[in-house]
C-alpha cells in the first residue's frame, strides 16, 4: 500500500477563457470498510478512510466533498469550474488517520 | 440524601461530566470508528432516520426536472458505482446550488457524500464513485442557496454487493 495518497487529476487541455470545464481527480486510498466479527458486531477500531476532499482553483474554493465509508476504494471525484484564468487546480484529501494528500494540475488555455 | 449537593459531590459530578465530554471530543474525527467523522454523515441508520437527522422536517420537493442523476441502471460490481449529478440551475452569487447530497437507501451508511459548492464552479456538477450494498434507490438531494430542497431518485440493480461486512 505504498501508493496511498497518489493523486491523478485530469483537466481538459483545450479550454478557452470563460469555459466551464470538468475536472476529474482520483486518489489511491483503501477507504477501509467496517468489519464485523462472527456475531455481526462491528469491530471497533479506527478505520482509515477519506472524510474530506477540498478543491480550489486560483486559491478559491470550488467544491468540498464530505464523505462516509459508502464511497469506493480509490475514489474518483468530478466537479466543474469556470476557467477564468490560467492557474492551478489544487485538490486536498484528508483521511481519518491524519493523512493529508495534495495534488495540483494547471489549467492552461489552448 | 439530605445533603445531596455538598461541595464534594458537586465537584465529583462536574469531574465526571468533564471526562465524558473530553472522551467525546477525542472520539470525534480521529477515531470515530463505526460512526463516521462528520456529524452529518456516516452513521449506521435507516434512510428515513438519516434524512430526518440531516434535513429535519423541511419539505423536499421533487426535482426530477432539473436534476440529472446519471448512474448505471445495473451495476455488476457494487464496490464501484459511478454517480454523476448535474443540476440545471444558475450558479451566480445571488442564486446557486449550495450542496448536493448523494444517498443510497439500503446501504448501512445511507448518507454517502455531501458536496458543498461555491459559485466559482460555474455549473452544478459533481461526480463520485460510490459503494452499493444491494439493489437500492439512489437519491440526489440538492440544496439551493435560498434553502429549497430538491430530490431525484433512481433505482440501481446491484449484482454483487460492495459494502462487505
Amino acid at each position: 500500500m505504498g501508493d496511498i495518497g497518489k493523486i491523478r487529476i485530469r483537466v481538459p487541455s483545450n479550454a478557452k477563457a470563460g469555459d466551464v470545464v470538468r475536472v476529474r481527480c482520483l486518489v489511491i486510498h483503501p477507504m477501509e470498510r467496517i468489519e464485523r466479527d462472527a456475531q455481526g458486531k462491528i469491530v471497533d477500531r479506527n478505520y482509515n478512510y477519506i472524510t474530506r476532499v477540498t478543491a480550489t482553483y486560483l486559491g478559491k474554493p470550488v467544491v468540498v466533498f464530505d464523505l462516509s465509508q459508502s464511497v469506493s476504494e480509490n475514489p474518483a471525484f468530478s466537479f466543474a469550474l469556470k476557467a477564468t484564468a490560467p492557474g492551478p487546480v489544487k485538490v486536498t484529501f484528508v483521511d481519518t488517520h491524519g493523512g493529508t494528500y495534495e495534488g495540483t494540475a494547471d489549467i492552461a488555455f489552448a | 440524601m439530605a445533603e445531596a449537593l455538598t461541595r464534594r459531590s458537586a465537584l465529583g459530578r462536574l469531574g465526571a461530566v468533564g471526562v465524558v465530554v473530553a472522551v467525546g471530543a477525542l472520539r470525534g474525527p480521529a477515531s470515530a470508528g463505526a460512526e463516521g467523522s462528520s456529524p452529518a454523515l456516516g452513521l449506521q441508520e435507516s434512510v428515513q432516520d438519516g434524512l430526518k437527522r440531516v434535513f429535519g422536517s423541511r419539505a423536499i420537493k421533487d426535482g426530477a426536472a432539473v436534476i440529472k442523476l446519471d448512474i448505471p441502471p445495473i451495476a455488476e460490481n457494487g464496490a464501484v458505482v459511478p454517480v454523476n449529478v448535474e443540476v440545471t440551475a444558475p450558479m451566480t452569487p445571488a442564486s446557486y446550488v449550495k450542496s448536493i447530497w448523494i444517498v443510497a437507501d439500503k446501504n448501512r451508511i445511507p448518507i454517502v457524500a455531501k458536496a458543498t459548492l461555491t459559485p466559482e464552479a460555474g455549473q452544478a456538477f459533481v461526480g463520485a464513485n460510490i459503494r452499493l450494498g444491494e439493489t437500492t434507490d439512489v437519491r440526489a438531494i440538492v440544496e439551493q442557496s435560498d434553502g429549497t430542497l430538491l430530490m431525484a431518485r433512481r433505482e440501481v440493480k446491484v449484482t454483487v454487493g460492495g459494502c462487505g461486512g
